[in-house]
């Protein structure tokens, strides 16, 4: 029975950190512009992140390190220093990118402009991890976040054409919009493939004591959790698909998105969007916070722990507190939350490769993993695809910020 | 034993169970007519800091020095105190009061403890 009670913590908890701010708008944004037509790349990136999420369960289960831990002993000190720099400048335009949702979302309900909600919600979000009630959290988020099965039944009261869907999982090349076509689909790749979840997933298999034992539910835990997410943003891009693309309307607003669920749901479509909105970038909030303060204390040995309090550890405490507090400044300026979270996904896209492959270099050593080595699918969607989507960010994000 | 694999940027986790810093450095002495041998191993950003340039490690110290508990967070640890090489490295001392600890006793007690909400 507790197997079980943890293979659904582990399901709600991946929903919370799959579907969030970045997979709403890239997704989108996609299917305003080209339809069903960015569809393989979420197939794409879904592939990858079970591999990924599969991976970081199974490194903490059998070797008993976090995915930092084994990457610093591994890999030395050099690589940690390098890697952390361009890691914590992504992280924090996610983390503020994922504020800007929650308070957008605050904004589509009580017409208070965004800008006012960014600390609040910042406050909020501290006050859960500084409390320590962080379970309270993730199973609130897990099953709030079932609201964004909205976004499945729209797509599906809008009956969308089945073989132009199907086609779309197939890779093709754009007709038009190039440079567009190519940013987007890198964003959705560093939306769905977001290293703060692999760290933060390890780290919650050594609080929760994993063995081998664990593998198997691991296994299943990464594929119906992550393959439900996925059904998620599908629906996203569905319903923008049907909505937006026929009118030729391009998504620039976050008060836009809502509309396609107002369309299929009537007037309850706007709230529903809202709490979708808000609830999941709430838990990507929490989680990337997090996410950074475990890469610092674990890569640098400090203390970290969410079961005791804030005094047990001061600097990873204080780590998140000043992620959290310098990101919410960022959406308090006014900078437009939407571009900020396009942007900050294909900056994760291009940083992909820094994670990723040091990360099959270890689930191939048998010091680590012994048996339980990654099989060759594994290496190769992993590598392929986080290499592609990298390269492709580099030659996209130039070519979008002097067109767009 | 291979120092680089087996000990270097390890877990150090002192004896009753925190965690005092990674190995940052080990320090070999180099004995006259016989193979040199591990002396104690070290902890701290210094030490860190020092494995990619002398120079940011005399910045970090600098700074270190300045600031807060005005400790440099290096913390020598004899090699006769360590007592297992495993998932981490345990060593037989206690972790608080010294220098690994300063600035994580410095900040809990300067900030964290200051700060609203913090449960006592």
């Amino acid at each position: 029975m507790k197997k079980y009670l943890e293979v659904a913590l582990g399901i709600f908890t991946s929903i919370g950190g799959f579907l969030e701010v970045g997979a709403i708008a890239t997704t989108a944004q996609a299917g305003a512009q080209f339809g069903f037509r960015l569809g393989w790349v979420l197939l794409l990136g879904t592939i990858c992140v079970i591999f990924l999420v599969e991976m970081s369960g199974r490194l903490s289960a059998v070797s008993k390190h976090t995915l930092q831990d084994a990457m610093r002993e591994r890999f030395g000190a050099g690589f940690f220093l390098v890697t952390t720099i361009p890691g914590l400048i992504v992280d924090w335009l996610v983390l503020a990118a994922e504020i800007g949702g929650v308070a957008l979302a605050l904004q589509l309900v009580t017409g208070i402009g965004y800008q006012w909600w960014a600390f609040p919600v910042a406050i909020a979000g501290w006050l859960f991890m500084w409390k320590g009630s962080l379970g309270l959290v993730e199973d609130g988020v897990a099953l709030l976040g079932l609201v964004a099965l909205a976004f499945v039944v729209a797509a599906v009261k809008l009956h969308p054409p089945v073989p132009a869907v199907a086609a779309g999982l197939l890779p093709s090349l754009p007709r038009a919009e190039g440079a567009t076509y190519w940013f987007l689909a890198v964003s959705i790749l560093g939306a769905l493939i977001s290293p703060y979840l692999f760290f933060f997933y390890s780290s919650g298999a050594i609080e929760d004591q994993w063995d081998e034992n664990h593998i198997g539910s691991n296994r299943f835990t990464a594929i119906v959790g992550m393959g439900f997410g996925a059904v998620l943003a599908f629906g996203v891009m569905l319903a923008a698909a049907m909505v937006f693309h026929p009118r030729g309307i391009e998504v620039e607003r976050y008060e836009q998105v809502a509309l396609m669920l107002v369309e299929p749901l009537g007037r309850p479509g706007l709230y529903l969007f809202a709490a979708a909105l808000a609830v999941t970038c709430f838990g990507a909030t929490l989680e990337v916070a997090l996410g950074r303060a475990y890469v610092f204390a674990q890569g640098l040995g400090w203390n970290y722990t969410l079961n005791s309090p804030p005094t047990n550890s001061a600097r990873f405490s204080l780590v998140y507190t000043g992620m959290i507090g310098s990101a919410a400044v960022l959406i308090a300026l006014g900078i437009d939350p939407l571009a900020l979270t396009v942007f900050s996904m294909a900056l994760t896209a291009v940083t992909l490769p820094l994670v990723t492959l040091p990360f099959i270099v270890l689930m191939n050593d048998p010091a680590y993993v012994g048996e339980y080595r990654n099989g060759w699918i594994g290496n190769a969607a992993v590598v392929g695809i986080s290499l592609l989507a990298s390269l492709i960010a580099l030659v996209a994000i130039p070519l979008q910020l002097m067109g767009g | 034993m291979n120092l680089t694999r087996d000990i270097l940027d390890q877990q150090v986790v002192d004896r009753t169970g925190q965690r005092l810093g990674k190995v940052d450095g080990v320090i070999l002495e180099l004995r006259e007519g016989e193979p040199p041998r591990i002396a104690a191993i070290e902890v701290g950003p210094v030490t860190l800091a020092r494995r990619m340039h002398p120079r940011l490690a005399l910045w970090v110290e600098g700074w270190l020095r300045r600031l807060g508990p005005k400790s440099d967070g290096t913390l020598r640890i004899p090699w006769s105190k360590v007592r297992a090489i495993g998932v981490d490295v345990r060593v037989d001392l206690v972790a608080d009061g010294t220098a690994a600890r300063a600035w994580e006793e410095w900040l809990r007690d300067h900030v964290v403890r200051r700060m609203p909400g913090t449960p006592q």
